[in-house]
């Protein structure tokens, strides 16, 4: 294994795959303080799933490898809080959990959007957590068992599957929604399992059929064999990109059949480039957050650990923080419509066309940052959404000041309430 | 097969791999007698040191520390009342009467010798079963596993023996006890109260050390006595008198060993019930079990111990042959398979045969070795229930308190200590039944969640599945059976006309129904605006509690009742109280009950408050001192050393060895920047 690095990004051949990391040195005062705060301290990473599972099994590997790379060398420790498709995890970063660096999370790759994606239960803003680096570019797949005879992508659209959930909110429930509302399979969901080693059991004894939302690489870790006696097929890969071991495997992006779909579906796997992520909450400081950073990149780079992850079947193409924070921030600007259309697309259990779909009216308080086409066009900010809104002289509802106005009269800076369905403005209110 | 298992007991008597399985072995014990701690902390803490084993070593010393702190939990459980692991709470029952009675030795001798049958039996089973194992768990889908929870739960009504309503009732509110949490169908946070720490639902941990070790400890306190009052102690010679026990009861032994097994081989079921499940088995089977259990019969001890080894060679069933952890503990030990390269499944019993059934002797080694550890230095055990109360009560307090803290490691955990505490004192003071609280609480959630899948799967049709059909005929026989013992023996007692009060009985129970039916009529309240998957289970399980809680106030209001006013031969021979211990006060009055149950409830408080202020170590030094100081005026030098030696104790066990997280202190609060001069601040 080579690795040159020149100018910063560089490519990093990992167990055959590649990736970018950004490398800096860091000062050595920031070094020092660093290390003088990490000194005999522990660190510890919370996995929000239970001992065993494939986030579990990243969180323990690198924690065997990572004190001797972080400056202070603290020691590093696993605790499973496993609850809510890692949400509880989630907000307790973000909320309760020290935000010296001592604490570390590993959470479901979902999770950076569940707020976007409307769960009134996310206490969190997923910009503002210290990205620490992500293990894999996950590509997820669809399987089936394979004497139920579903061989192929198209059996979803014509025959169906019955596939297992383990809870709202996880992605063995959010794909298979996500699949059946943008690409009109009929899959069918069995939910609340105990956890994704339970359904696929329930797969094995015949109960289901299938499961979507399983992760490529936690299936060769952990159930190879069926894979080489050829019990189970693989039907469909979701991610950002293809993945070099499964040319074969329909790719979900070409599944698209608009360019709207396409869109839909590049949001909501956008999950899939942070696959493992490995975050801490807001707040840590800059120094200890660049060295957390920095010594994730050092520990892909350790040849203990390659060999701990060869030796485990692991698949790691790494992705740093802050290119994670970059994603995540592109993610929070994505056109409304298309947050809404998949807000619609990852709640609804049955189809939905997505384009008769009736929008439902949000409501945002915010600033107007900039008025396009005399008017007709505003953009807006606020409530940690930002877009542009298309206003209709007729039927778009002007108030300003608590008296009826004109599109004319609004202007940069001006603070409002905007109720909107789509990209459509339905009323403006300024003070 | 047996070549394999030949095979396997070659590699394992190799004397490294040996050495390992005993390590294993005394850490587990260590971490059995310990309250709260258990073999999932000890799997968590040994893990990385099996990486560079080879797997034989790896699985000897993991199996061998999580096979036996169900053997030495017993310890605590017969001496204290405070069951070491959640998996012994049913050998309080019986146990620690007989230590009262000053039969310490002899209980934890039947204990043991209980233990070591099951632990052993349940290694044998799963070895002779290997050839099928596949094929048999095939057929063990959702609904199946719906049917044995179903099937243990309905064990409530063998275990409300003499309290049927009061017993059903309190079934019903262990249920909605699990239920408080993120829903998995619509993802609805049911009765979180709006803390974080509820979202997962209460951990197990504290509630059973709630309820069952507070209540015996607080008697202890009121009383102001040592545990076995004034008699004689047995210890080595009611040790050999255990041992014969068990020889005399074998078949009894057998057949919890089996269902301990077998119950925990099926996911779901859990090493906290199947104590309870086996007891209520005894109970229901032996003769004249419902009149001596819970008063100190040896047979109970026996069953709950013979039961909870067992499992442990059950609970490797689905880890190996399907990779689906029968339990927390075999989560971790999943993790073991990937380390070593090994996939469980087929794999494990064609090619891995060997490593297989090295397991299956790791288990059964371990439970030797564990008993006979046990046995060898517990000679001495037996002898703390003659110690003074205000000595030993602070010193289990301090370790039970930090024990619980464990449940999640959040302040939620001590509240959830010191609540289900009172709750458990009102409960045993008053005559209401405790163990179908558990039984529910820990199938409850497990009952809900296979019932949608099952519904959402199969529709009704999954009623028509043979196992399920002949599990649920089980459960409906187990179920109705002591109920209609109970009315007849009701009817017999007295007749229904004369049986009514002229005026309606106020006392302390009418307090106790009250609050119960403000409690899940509140809970109710709130459930119905929720969405239909989230509320469905609540609202059927909470109307069906307070059904049964309002026949029972108003039996209790206006009925006689038989045993305290008729008296009588008949009143004899049904058992008039619950399954459950009795109080002894020694002939204290009232007032002075209530009195030093407030004193003890304010010594918790404070150490609470104590530990809040200046952290838990600090505290606990503190809460030792002045316990014994002011409740028993005992020598400064005995205060000062056995305070320094449990505060010591805790620090490097709970803090150097194993890690744990200390609960966050006022002080951190408002200085943050503070250094960490002194541990758990």
């Amino acid at each position: 294994m080579t690795f040159s690095i020149p100018g910063g990004c560089a490519p990093l051949v990992a167990l055959g795959l590649s990736g970018c990391v950004m490398l800096a040195a860091a000062g050595p005062v920031a070094a020092d303080s660093v290390s003088d705060f990490y000194k005999g301290k522990t660190v510890t990473i919370w996995v929000g799933y239970t001992p065993g599972g494939g986030y579990d099994v990243y969180a323990r590997t690198f924690a065997r490898h990572w004190s001797k790379h972080l400056p202070g060398n603290p020691e590093f420790i696993v605790k499973n809080r496993p609850g809510a498709g890692s949400l509880l995890v989630t907000n307790e970063l973000y909320n309760i959990l020290p935000k010296d660096g001592t604490a570390i999370g590993v959470i479901g790759r979902g999770m950076p959007q569940e707020k976007l994606l409307g769960s009134d239960q996310a206490d969190f803003d997923s910009s503002k957590f210290t990205w620490i680096g992500s293990a894999n570019n996950e590509v997820s797949v669809c399987v089936s068992w394979a004497k139920t005879g579903i061989t192929s992508f198209q059996d979803l659209r014509t025959r169906g599957m019955i596939v297992g959930g383990t809870g709202e909110g996880a992605d063995t429930d959010t794909f298979p929604k996500v699949l059946n509302n943008v690409l009109g399979t009929k899959l069918k969901l069995v939910t609340g399992y105990p956890g994704g080693t339970d359904v696929l059991f329930a797969m094995e004894r015949g109960e289901l059929e299938g499961r979507c939302g399983y992760s490529w690489s936690s299936a060769v870790t952990t159930h190879g064999d069926w894979l080489r006696d050829k019990k189970m097929n693989v039907l469909l890969q979701i991610s950002t990109e293809k993945h070099p071991d499964l040319p074969d495997v329909p790719f979900v992006m070409d599944l698209a059949e608009t360019d709207q779909a396409r869109q839909i579906l590049e949001f909501i796997f956008a999950r899939q480039a942070w696959g493992r992520p490995f975050l801490a909450p807001p707040g840590v400081p800059a120094d200890r957050a660049k060295a957390l950073q920095d010594s994730f990149m050092a520990v892909i780079r350790d040849p203990g650990f390659i060999a701990d992850v060869k030796k485990q079947k692991l698949e790691v193409n790494p992705l740093p923080g802050p290119r994670i924070a970059q994603l995540i921030a592109r993610m929070h600007q994505a056109p409304l419509e298309v947050v809404n259309l998949a807000r619609e697309a990852t709640n609804k259990r049955d189809r939905i066309q997505i384009s008769k779909v009736a929008l439902k009216e949000m409501t945002v308080k915010g600033t107007i940052t900039d008025i396009k086409k005399g008017g007709r066009a505003v953009m807006f900010e606020g409530g940690g959404q930002k877009g542009e809104l298309a206003i209709s002289g007729g039927r778009t509802k002007v108030t300003i000041g608590g008296a009826k106005g004109s599109r004319k009269q609004l202007k940069k800076g001006m603070s409002c309430e905007f109720v909107y369905a789509g990209s459509a403005a339905k009323a403006i209110s300024c003070s | 097969m047996l070549a394999a298992a030949g095979r396997a007991i070659v590699i394992m008597s190799d004397p490294l791999r040996l050495a390992f399985l005993s390590l294993g072995v005394l850490i587990g014990l260590a971490l059995g007698v310990i309250p709260g701690l258990g073999g999932i902390v000890g799997m968590a803490l040994l893990l990385p040191f099996t990486f560079s084993m080879d797997p034989y070593a790896a699985f000897g010393m993991l199996l061998g520390m999580g096979s036996v702190t169900t053997t030495s939990d017993t310890i605590p459980a017969v001496l204290f009342g405070v069951p070491g692991t959640a998996g012994c709470a049913a050998t309080v029952l019986d146990g620690h009467p007989l230590a009262k009675q000053g039969q310490a030795g002899r209980a934890l001798g039947a204990a043991y010798s209980a233990s070591l049958v099951g632990g052993v039996f349940g290694a044998l089973l799963l070895a002779v079963s290997i050839p099928v194992l596949r094929p048999v768990m095939l057929h063990i889908g959702s609904p199946e596993l719906l049917a044995f929870a179903v099937f243990g739960l309905c064990m409530v009504s063998a275990l409300s023996a003499g309290t049927p309503l009061r017993g059903l009732t309190v079934a019903g509110f262990g249920v909605l006890l699990a239920l408080i949490g993120a829903d998995p169908q619509t993802g609805t946070r049911r009765w979180t109260l709006d803390t974080l720490y509820l979202w997962n639902g209460l951990p197990l941990v504290p509630v059973t050390l709630g309820l069952f070790a507070i209540p015996e400890l607080a008697d202890m306190a009121i009383a102001r006595r040592s545990i076995a009052g004034d008699s004689r102690v047995d210890s080595r010679a009611g040790q050999w008198q255990g041992v014969r026990d068990t020889f005399t009861h074998w078949w009894l032994v057998l057949r919890v060993s089996w269902l301990g097994s077998a119950l925990g081989a099926i996911p779901g079921i859990g090493a906290a019930v199947i104590d309870w499940i086996a007891y209520g088995h005894a109970l229901r089977t032996e003769k004249r079990a419902a009149e001596t259990f819970g008063t100190g019969d040896i047979r109970g001890v026996l069953a709950s111990e013979g039961s909870n080894n067992a499992k442990e060679g059950g609970a490797l069933v689905p880890t190996i042959a399907f990779g689906v952890p029968g339990s927390a503990s075999m989560a971790i030990l999943l993790g073991v398979f990937l380390i070593h390269g090994l996939q469980p499944g087929p794999d494990m019993l064609t090619k891995h045969l060997d490593l297989t059934y090295s397991m299956v002797w790791s288990v059964a080694l371990a439970n030797i070795l564990g008993a006979g550890i046990c046995f060898a230095f517990s000679n001495q055990f037996a002898k703390i229930a003659v110690m003074r109360g205000p000595v030993i009560l602070p010193l289990i307090i301090a370790v039970l308190m930090i024990g619980a803290f464990q449940g999640s490691r959040n302040w939620g955990d001590l509240m959830a200590l010191i609540l289900f505490g009172v709750l458990g004192w009102a409960m045993k003071r008053l005559d209401w039944p405790r163990p179908p609280l558990i039984l529910g609480f820990v199938l409850g959630e497990t009952v809900e969640r296979y019932l949608f899948i099952s519904h959402s799967r199969y529709g009704w049709d999954w009623l028509g599945h043979p196992i399920v059909l002949a599990l649920f005929a089980l459960s409906a026989w187990g179920f109705l059976r002591p109920l209609w013992r109970e009315i007849r023996a009701a009817s017999r007692v007295g007749t229904v006309l004369s049986g009514y009060r002229r005026s309606p009985r106020l006392d302390a129970n009418t307090a106790f129904y009250l609050f119960l039916v403000a409690l899940i009529g509140v809970m109710m309240f709130y459930a119905a605006g929720w969405r239909l998957n989230a509320k469905l289970v609540p609202l059927i399980v909470g109307g069906v509690s307070l059904f049964m809680l309002a026949v029972s106030f108003l039996h209790f209001t206006f009925r006689t009742s038989p045993d305290r006013d008729a008296g009588g031969v008949a009143a004899v021979q049904a058992r008039r109280v619950p399954m459950d211990l009795q109080v002894a006060d020694a002939g204290l009055d009232r007032r002075t009950v209530a009195v030093r149950a407030r004193a003890f409830l304010g010594w918790l408080l404070a150490y609470l408050a104590l530990t809040g202020l200046i952290g838990m170590l600090p505290a606990t030094f503190a809460f030792i001192v002045l316990y014994m100081w002011i409740e028993g005026r005992e020598r400064w030098g005995l205060m000062l050393g056995s305070a320094a030696g449990v505060t010591l104790f805790c620090y490097i066990v709970f803090d150097r060895v194993l890690h744990l997280a200390w609960p966050r202190t006022l002080l951190r609060v408002l200085f943050p920047d503070m250094g960490e001069f002194v541990p758990s601040l």
